[in-house]
């Protein structure tokens, strides 16, 4: 690798070369993502933007000292800029930077290429074009496509280099059906040239039509089924509520889990959309199993939480190069026992919901450990639909969701959301729906 | 050059116009240095920092994006040479503060602590606008709430002065409910301020759309934005556009008057111009609040807690629904009220009604008026910028428990 052609080079060897003069062990990051966004209007207008994010972070310790900085840019200044502000933020604290010997990685599969300007064009035109079926009455508000890549470099001034790659593709839609609520659809795959226009215009009209009339049901307590798209956001809001160190701990080492539950976070793939070769510390990528067997398994760690609770490390994640390695999910998988066909999942809900479709983000009390999202939702009765509502509310505890799961479907769909995420249509039983 | 220090951004500037960029629209810079303090019990625990710099440059339709601020970044931006552009500078880095110094003993149930300052600068027109915008105070409280000032941070920023704990349920059904001013502004930032963002308004998606000049409610409630407000986390000296920041006023008395607009929506609008705020570099100006200044013309001189049978003190998060018409008030702090005192603390609970039904049972609005920490980071298409807010109480009644 030559400093003049690779965009991380000159920041790390900066920032190398500034904290290895100074005799402290650190570790430093660096990373570069180029996406490319296009959005589509009703009227035609077309916006385009093409962002190259790029920067680089240092991790240093020394004497019951440690501390983090990062600095955008990847330019040398940009790494020696890091490299003072981590010195700046010392303060006492165990040594949080693995040893040598415990970094490694585990290797996996190169991203795709980034989708070419032109072909991203041409995509968001003809899937607007397949949805303008005058017939459904769904009127296209928005198409949004976002196409990207990272590769990212990490160093330790004893002597470990590793890089990784990755990229992306995700197609969102902004729908008006006749009545009701506008709907937002999201469609994700690891290139573009993986999803098909005509396919995803017909699964968003129908999804967009499900349930547009209709007022919300009584408050109760109600057999639920959700499908992939629901089923996600609320898989990670779990993950991300598992890895805390919370008042919560606890309860959920003490809660009743389904033995249907088999939730991984698959890092090295090849299951999953994001399968990457190193943890958010240079640790090599392992599959960590969360939830499995009637039990919670393991939790995320990082190095220092891990030599401070005895818990595995690996579970280290860095969303950007802004922020330092934190616990948290990379690349989530829900692995069916028994994968059942849709029609089996609703005729084993009997009476309950359907819950089609999110309408909003998972909101989540830290202190609590409840959740909440909102849905389109079908009410199902003796196996048959009876009545749509456009927005219900599905609440509860996360320790009551571990015990509530009693079956899971065969129709994985994968998602790009705060971490990568690939899970059938789930059914629980007896949460709250509103 | 307007507000020129020195730094070689006139010239800059007009070296920019001088490359010919085809359909050049503007060039934006920006740095911003933040650190983050972890706190446990009460004790920095960690500290976070980070410096940010980069430029984006606007053509038409297209915005390409990014990090690093020097000639050769912005050359290739603009696909020129580096030598075509001259040396130019922003602002040093400034040295962080020293939490101990502003705030000596944090309350135990805070869990972070940010500080973040920012510079930013708009080439367009042979011109160079420098924007001055208030350094930030985050407070991330431990279950998550975070409240946004300007910094220094406040050991005030939770209304009630606790954080939520083991509480009743609020009884299911119609309740008359009294805001605080914290849980006010966040109504008022979904009801008023989002529905006349310039884009909303040209895209269908706000209620309000066509309605200019028509009253929405009986109650006298004026509503302003105002980026002048420099107490505020919200100001700015100019819009992300380039523009003088000016008050804004949106509502006067009850009755529709006013929108918020960046260039492009103005124009379609026939409004002002002067609201485009970008998230970063990386984000495209649209036009968002900045803080938004509620007043009502002849407010009751004290919260009228007896007429009310649900205080809510602070909310998470609200949301507006312009297609099916409602509105979300998903309550994190709330007291049941017997005979005008609070009698005990309720759990979290979601309070909705329709737009009608909102507007029509607002009944009253109380002193105090006060700047609330919320709804503070504002949240639009994924896209982040900070906000302020002043508000009374608010007395209102057509909204459900859930």
């Amino acid at each position: 690798m030559r400093a003049d052609t690779d965009p991380l080079l000159p920041a790390l060897h900066s920032a190398s070369e500034e904290l290895a003069r100074s005799g402290v062990r650190f570790e430093v990051f660096a990373r570069l993502g180029e996406h490319a966004h296009l959005v589509l209007d009703q009227d035609g207008g077309l916006e385009r933007r093409e962002s190259h994010e790029l920067g680089v972070a240092c991790r240093v310790s020394a004497s019951g000292r440690a501390g983090f900085a990062a600095a955008a840019g990847g330019g040398a200044r940009a790494g020696r800029q890091a490299a003072l502000a981590a010195f700046d933020a010392m303060l006492p604290s165990p040594d949080p930077l693995p040893p040598r010997e415990v970094l490694g990685t585990s290797g996996s599969a190169l991203a795709h290429p980034p989708t070419e300007p032109a072909q991203q064009e041409a995509f968001a035109h003809a899937l607007a074009s397949a949805l303008q079926d005058a017939s459904s009455g769904v009127t296209l508000v928005q198409v949004r496509l976002l196409g990207g890549t990272s590769s990212a470099a990490l160093a330790t001034g004893e002597g470990f280099l590793a890089r990784a790659a990755a990229g992306g593709a995700v197609v969102e839609l902004l729908l008006a059906p006749p009545a009701g609520p506008w709907r937002h659809l999201h469609f994700a795959a690891p290139a573009l040239a993986d999803l098909e226009p005509e396919a995803l215009a017909r699964r968003a009209i129908e999804a967009a039509l499900l349930a547009t009339r209709g007022g919300a049901p009584d408050r109760q307590l109600a057999d639920v089924l959700l499908a992939p798209a629901v089923a996600a956001p609320l898989l990670v809001a779990l993950a991300q509520h598992l890895a805390r160190e919370t008042k919560d701990d606890g309860a959920l080492a003490h809660a009743r889990v389904s033995r249907s539950w088999n939730l991984v976070d698959e890092r090295p793939g090849p299951a999953g959309l994001l399968p990457l070769p190193w943890d958010g510390e240079g640790l090599p990528a392992r599959r960590i199993v969360l939830v499995a067997g009637g039990h919670l398994r393991e939790r995320l760690a990082t190095w220092e939480r891990a030599q401070r609770t005895g818990e595995q490390p690996g579970g280290a994640v860095r969303p950007s190069y802004r922020h330092p390695p934190l616990p948290g999910p990379a690349n989530l998988v829900v692995f069916s026992e028994t994968a059942l066909p849709q029609p089996d999942l609703l005729a084993l809900l009997e009476s309950g919901f359907y819950l089609a479709l999110p309408a909003g983000a998972v909101r989540v009390d830290l202190a609590s450990g409840r959740f909440a999202l909102r849905a389109a939702a079908v009410a199902v009765r003796h196996g048959k639909p009876a009545a749509t509502h456009p927005l219900v509310d599905l609440r509860g505890s996360f320790r009551r969701l571990l015990g509530a799961l009693a079956a899971t479907g065969g129709d994985a769909e994968s998602f790009s959301l705060a971490s990568a995420v690939t899970t059938p249509s789930l059914l629980f039983r007896r949460l709250e729906i509103a | 050059m307007e507000r020129d220090d020195g730094s070689g951004l006139s010239e800059l500037a007009a070296a920019v116009v001088r490359t010919r960029a085809a359909r050049l629209v503007d060039v934006f810079l920006e740095r911003r240095a933040e650190v983050c303090w972890r706190l446990e019990e009460g004790r920095v625990g960690s500290r976070e920092g980070l410096l940010r710099e980069g430029a984006a440059v606007r053509r038409d339709s297209t915005l390409v994006s990014g990090d690093g601020l020097d000639r050769p970044v912005l050359a290739r931006l603009l696909g020129i040479t580096t030598r075509a552009l001259p040396q130019f500078s922003g602002p040093a880095f400034p040295d962080p503060p020293r939490l101990e110094e502003v705030l000596p003993s944090p309350p135990a149930g805070w869990a972070s602590v940010h500080w973040s300052w920012r510079w930013a600068a708009v080439l367009a027109d042979r011109r160079a606008v420098v924007l001055v915008r208030p350094d930030l105070a985050e407070v991330t409280h431990a279950d998550g709430h975070r409240a946004l000032t300007a910094w220094p941070p406040s050991p005030d920023t939770e209304p009630d002065g606790t954080a939520p704990e083991q509480h009743a349920n609020a009884r299911v059904g119609k309740a008359r409910v009294l805001l605080a001013p914290a849980a006010a502004a966040v109504l008022l930032h979904e009801l008023i301020g989002h529905p006349l963002e310039g884009d909303l308004l040209l895209r269908g998606a706000s209620p309000w759309t066509g309605m200019q000049g028509e009253r929405l409610m009986r109650l006298p409630l004026s509503v302003s934005d105002d980026p002048t407000r420099t107490e505020l986390p919200g100001a700015f000296s100019d819009d992300d556009e380039g523009e003088p920041a000016r008050p804004r006023v949106l509502l006067s008395d009850g009755v529709l008057v006013g929108a918020l607009a960046d260039r492009e929506s103005a124009a379609a609008l026939g409004v002002p111009t002067g609201n485009a705020r970008r998230a970063s570099v990386h984000a495209r100006p649209r036009p968002r609040m900045s803080n938004l200044v509620a007043r009502a013309a002849d407010p009751l001189p004290h919260p009228p807690r007896h007429e009310a049978a649900i205080e809510v003190a602070t909310l998470t998060s609200g949301t507006l629904e312009p297609a099916s018409g409602s509105i979300l008030l998903h309550v994190r702090t709330a007291f049941a009220l017997r005979r005008g005192e609070r009698h005990r603390t309720l759990a979290p609970f979601t309070l909705v009604g329709s737009l009608a039904a909102v507007c029509s049972g607002l009944l009253a609005a109380a002193e105090p008026t006060l700047p609330a920490a919320e709804p503070g980071w504002c949240a639009k298409d994924g896209e982040i910028v900070p906000t302020g807010a002043v508000a009374p109480w608010l007395l209102l009644s057509g909204l459900e428990v859930r």
